[in-house]
């Protein structure tokens, strides 16, 4: 990929629950960039704060939650700083989201030309009904469905036609950034495929960019062109996506990746199961968040964590393994650029 | 109309059916079986054993019970609902005919005062959930809903036609005007509009203030409860989010997205509150000497008339029965994701 | 670079969480009520509020001896005091020539005894003659004539003239006016002044509100916690027998309850009390009835649901006895919903009562009860306020307890409405 311009840039941003069991640490200071026109892919169990960053990069974190400190930036400007109505123009005209649940996710008393004019009049009211209504025409066909769906109620489409009516939904304001929230999770696999393919298409087409979050890796290796893995509110590692599957740095991506029947990191290894679970994030363990799951702890990580560090050009690892520390006994590997 | 929501109405129309024979046959049970001899109730203890046996005789009561049960089934079915025992011994359904109409009339405001108030009052509520305002609405609808309708209605008589006298206390219209007040449909306010006699409209209106204001707020506790309840899960379903992702003001978010889904819920709620309505109407018929069919049940009870009351209180389940099936098939229609 | 790090912060090791803490579902609903404060203040407030309400109105009930300075059915002062207003007292006037006489002296049949066209007058000479009655010996009855005057000074003057025996008049009527007539002496009071009357005030037949209204208490809660453990014991075990066993018996039992339940609740208590006539315990049966499909439903459903679940297969098929079916698995879940519609139900129960007696169903006439005391006070709307804002206002209150109380424990039982 030839010299990539930046669209988004996220910063030490932290989201925290406040539950009956204490403060949730959801996710803590996770930063990355997000380039025009990429798919980017955002992995990691179920559980470890994907979702809560999908929302809280269009600060949609209802409370309990809070973001608790951060910056985004998007397009050169911090929307930390915009008041209420800045903020309702940029969710779908800047960022669109699309979410888990096709049969939830649409209004089901509204028809799918309704979801659509409305959704451009809220933008932008002097736009005329009829304006609206062949906007939404051209968008529907686009997407590959048949004009008379336009009169369709949510619950008289498939679940593929209702996440693409979401994608639709996000497009026609012409949004940078579309989030899908675990879109393809709830379709079967032959629907789930068509919708990754359409999700490229998209993307050539109206030169979105696209942050896939999904704890499916083998979807992400699909589509994506870089790849965020996460793991209990943190940035373990950024790559993109060829290097992370042939070489994977952090323990943690090591283990996701084995743990997928298809993609072996060598063919003597039998197809492997995760020790432990993921850690009750109210009071999540000291130093490494990965420590009690890790194969190669060290004395260290179970008291200092490691910071998000650039072990290569475009290639960030959060493991005492790759990062020098006076007090650590074993050697540091030097990753080759 | 579509072959199966035809299909669907039919069924639903069978479905209530055996509700009403039920409550109609419990009825029948309740005066018949339980304890007490209507006739002799009725007559008192001065009449003759001959006299009782005769009127026993006339009324068909001293044959055997089920066949009283089903000449009784039969009259519900034929909607005549036979004689009177007291009071001129008139044909109930003329004197159900007269009554019927008063009690609509006092209805219909206060269910559109409950559904005004108390679904807007929920919402609200519902969106400020758990701030004070939420606190406050909730425990004023408790508040209402404690209150016993009549007490309520009489501090409103005591307030605004004692204290403040600015309307009248009691009845339907000001007896004055009623002497000459020519009654059609027994709606008086349609008969009032109907023969051009503004006098007794203003009467008519004036007088329905008060009851139908008593009965209204009296139902919206349950209502404020009802709507803020559904709205809560409404607004924490997906569409929700989604709408706000994609910038949708809250505003129309709270107030037409989730508030149209809740109407769905609500109104089936709404088919089983009409029998708190009609428990309500009795007390405020009875406080504001308001000549409904609550007014005439409660009369008919102490005086024993059990053909009038057992006739009355069918009439009550037929009503009911027909509510809940009036609130299904509206829901069928309003809801695009039924399917029958 | 490295140096930097070197400074990060220890991550501090997790605190010590009490094990019962960290997971919710399997604490009881008693604690979780504790734990409850903190996350739905409002609601926490509003059950403890209501509780302590609740235990002061049962004291009150229990022992309203305690609180009611009079008897509720006796009659302690002139009808229709207003709250806190000292009953008039009133002067017995004669001539002076007749000396020094009593009241007892000038009641005969014969005495002619004059007083104001509408004054209270009357009514103390009648309370007089009343207490002479009681000591009276055998035989004698006293009982004088009644003269109604117009004005003061035309009834004074024909005191003077010796037409009547007697005049009776309060002091403010009076006012002066004496001095005008030299012949004519104050002899005596007939009702005592200092009084300083009844805080609520006394009803028609001069009983002392306040004393009814805190017996009438003792009704409304009798009639209340019984009618609903008579429903919870007839609702529950139903429930939990149809929920279990299935098939026509529960269906049929399902659509008579739905039927009663869809049936205006007031209404078939009204035609069950008047058939069983008055009396307390066929008013506790009337309202029982209608609360059983509550309890019906709602522990069918929970059974059902359990029923389902594949655990309770498990259980049942290695031969578990039902009653550990139903201790370990049906009560946990059926008991908050079941302790929140009771207290709701008995809120319902007290109103429903006080509407039964409104309606003069029910209870004999005289029962110091709040439904009753609002009847019969609606007669005197015009007049006297307070006969129907004190009872009206304690079933109020007592109503609102109970329901406060369930409303805001389902708030925070409600698992539709907890967020994680
Ligand atoms: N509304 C909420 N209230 C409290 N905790 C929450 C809430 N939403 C998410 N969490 C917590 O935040 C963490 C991350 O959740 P989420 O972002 O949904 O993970 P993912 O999408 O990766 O599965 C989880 O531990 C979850 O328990
Ligand atoms: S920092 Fe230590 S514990 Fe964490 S992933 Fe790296 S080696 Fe494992
Ligand atoms: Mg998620």
């Amino acid at each position: 990929m030839a010299e990539k311009e930046l669209l988004s840039q996220i910063r030490n941003l932290s989201v925290e629950y406040k539950t009956r069991l204490g403060q949730v640490s959801a996710v803590d200071s996770v930063s990355f960039d997000i380039y025009k026109g990429e798919i980017l892919g955002l992995v990691g169990e179920s559980g470890c704060g994907k979702s809560t960053m999908g929302k809280a990069l269009m600060r949609m974190i209802q409370p309990p939650g809070k973001i608790t400190g951060g910056q985004i930036i998007f397009q050169g400007e911090d929307i930390m700083t915009y008041d209420d109505n800045q903020m309702r123009d940029f969710r779908g005209r800047k960022v669109s989201m699309i979410f888990q649940d096709p049969m939830t996710s649409l209004n089901p008393t509204q028809r799918v030309d309704e979801h659509i004019i409305e959704a451009i009049q809220v933008h932008e009211p002097q736009v005329k009904i009829e304006e609206a209504l062949k906007l939404a025409e051209k968008m529907i066909r686009k997407l590959g469905m048949q004009k008379r769906r336009m009169n369709s109620y949510p619950h008289q489409l498939s679940g593929g036609m209702r996440q693409r009516v979401m994608v639709g939904l996000g497009l026609v304001l012409n949004a940078d950034l579309i989030v899908a929230d675990e879109a393809t999770t709830s379709l079967d696999v032959i629907v789930e495929a068509q919708l990754a393919d359409q999700l490229k298409d998209i993307r050539e087409e109206f030169g979105v960019s696209l942050l896939v979050i999904t704890h499916n890796i083998a979807l992400v290796a699909e589509i994506s062109d870089r790849i965020v893995v996460m793991y209990a509110g943190h940035v373990m590692e950024i790559a993109n996506v060829e290097p992370i599957f042939d070489n994977p740095l952090h323990p943690y991506t090591r283990g996701l990746l084995k743990s997928i029947p298809n993609i072996k990191l060598n063919d003597t290894e039998e197809l492997y199961k995760m020790p432990g679970e993921p850690p009750n994030l109210t009071h999540p363990p000291s130093g490494c968040r990965f420590h009690p799951r890790c194969p190669r702890v060290m004395p260290i990580c179970k008291v200092h964590g490691p910071d998000l560090t650039e072990v290569s050009p475009g290639r960030f690892v959060k493991c005492w393994l790759y990062i020098d520390h006076p007090e650590k006994e074993s050697e540091t590997i030097k990753v080759e650029a | 109309m579509s072959s199966s929501l035809r299909r669907f109405l039919i069924t639903r129309i069978l479905l209530t059916i055996p509700m009403v024979l039920i409550l109609v046959t419990m009825i029948f049970f309740i005066m018949r079986v339980l304890p007490g001899d209507p006739i002799r109730s009725q007559l008192g203890p001065r009449v003759s054993e001959e006299q009782a046996d005769a009127l026993r005789e006339r009324l068909g009561l001293n044959r055997p019970l089920y066949i009283q049960y089903f000449d009784f089934l039969w009259d519900m079915v034929t909607l005549d609902f036979g004689t009177a025992l007291t009071q001129g011994e008139r044909p109930i359904r003329d004197e159900l005919g007269e009554r019927l109409p008063a009690t609509i009339e006092l209805t219909i405001p206060a269910i559109a005062i409950t559904a005004l108030i108390g679904i807007l009052s929920g919402a609200f509520a519902a969106k400020n959930r758990k701030k004070p305002i939420d606190y406050s609405i909730r425990l004023l609808s408790i508040a209402i809903y404690s209150i016993p309708i009549f007490f309520m209605g009489l501090i409103f008589q005591i307030i605004f036609a004692v204290r403040i006298p600015i309307l009248p206390l009691s009845g339907r219209m000001d007896t004055l005007l009623l002497t000459q007040f020519e009654s059609i449909t027994n709606f008086y306010v349609i008969d009032a509009i109907l023969t051009g006699n503004w006098p007794a409209l203003r009467s008519a209106l004036t007088h329905l203030i008060m009851p139908s204001i008593t009965l209204g707020l009296a139902l919206t506790g349950v209502f404020v409860r009802l709507t803020r309840v559904n709205m809560i899960e409404m607004l924490q379903s997906d569409f929700i989010t989604a709408g706000r992702a994609r910038g949708i003001p809250e505003r129309r978010l709270v107030y037409k997205h989730a508030l149209r889904n809740t109407f769905i819920p609500i109104l089936t709620l709404l088919g089983l509150q009409f029998a708190i309505l009609l428990a309500g109407a009795v007390l405020t018929e009875t406080t504001f000497s308001w000549p409904g069919v609550g007014r005439y049940l409660v009369d008919r009870i102490e005086l024993r008339d059990y053909t009038a009351v057992q006739a009355t209180i069918g009439v009550f389940a037929l009503f009911v029965a027909l509510i809940s099936l009036l609130m299904d098939i509206i829901y069928a229609l309003i809801d695009p994701r039924i399917r029958y | 670079m490295e140096s930097e790090k070197i400074n990060k912060e220890i991550a501090p090791t997790p605190e010590e969480v009490p094990e019962w803490l960290l997971d919710l579902d399997k604490v009881g609903f008693v604690r979780r009520l504790f734990l409850a404060r903190k996350w739905y203040g409002g609601d926490w407030w509003f059950v403890a509020i209501s509780a302590v309400l609740l235990l002061f109105f049962i004291i009150v009930g229990i022992f309203p001896q305690w609180f009611a300075p009079y008897d509720p059915r006796a009659e302690v002062g002139p009808s229709l005091l207003a709250p806190g207003e000292p009953p008039a007292s009133y002067l017995l006037i004669t001539p002076l020539e007749s000396g020094d006489i009593r009241f007892r002296d000038i009641s005969d049949r014969t005495n002619n005894i004059g007083f104001i066209i509408g004054s209270a007058a009357s009514q103390a000479m009648r309370e007089a003659t009343d207490e002479l009655n009681e000591d009276a010996p055998e035989g004698v009855r006293y009982q004088p004539r009644q003269q109604r005057y117009e004005t003061l000074e035309e009834g004074l003057q024909s005191l003077a003239d010796g037409e009547i025996d007697g005049f009776i008049a309060s002091p403010e009527e009076l006012g002066g006016t004496l001095e005008d007539f030299p012949t004519l002496q104050v002899v005596s009071t007939l009702r005592e002044v200092g009084e300083s009357g009844f805080i609520f005030g006394t009803n028609q037949i001069g009983q002392d509100i306040l004393s009814r209204i805190i017996w009438g208490t003792r009704i409304a809660l009798i009639v209340g916690l019984s009618s609903a453990v008579v429903s919870f014991l007839i609702g529950v075990p139903l429930g939990l027998v149809s929920g279990f066993v299935g098939g026509p018996f529960d269906r049929i039992l399902t659509l008579l309850m739905d039927s009663l339940y869809s049936f205006p609740g007031l209404i078939l208590a009204i035609s069950i009390a008047a058939v069983l006539g008055a009396g307390i315990g066929n008013i506790i049966v009337s309202i029982a009835v209608l609360y059983v499909p509550t309890y019906y439903r709602i522990v069918r459903g929970q059974t059902l649901a359990v029923r389902e679940e594949l655990y309770v297969e498990a259980a049942r098929s290695i031969g578990t006895k039902w009653t550990t079916i139903l201790r370990k698995y049906i009560f946990p879940n059926v008991i908050p919903s079941v302790v929140i519609i009771f207290s709701v139900n008995v809120g319902d129960a007290i109103l429903t009562e006080a509407g039964l007696s409104f309606l003069g169903f029910g209870l004999p006439p005289d029962t110091p009860d709040w439904g009753i005391d609002l009847a019969r006070g609606q007669d005197y709307v015009r007049r006297a306020w307070w006969l129907i804002t004190y009872p009206g206002l304690m079933v109020t209150m007592v109503t609102l307890s109970f329901s406060m109380l369930g409303e805001s424990l389902s708030e925070i039982l409600n698992p539709r409405l907890t967020e994680r």
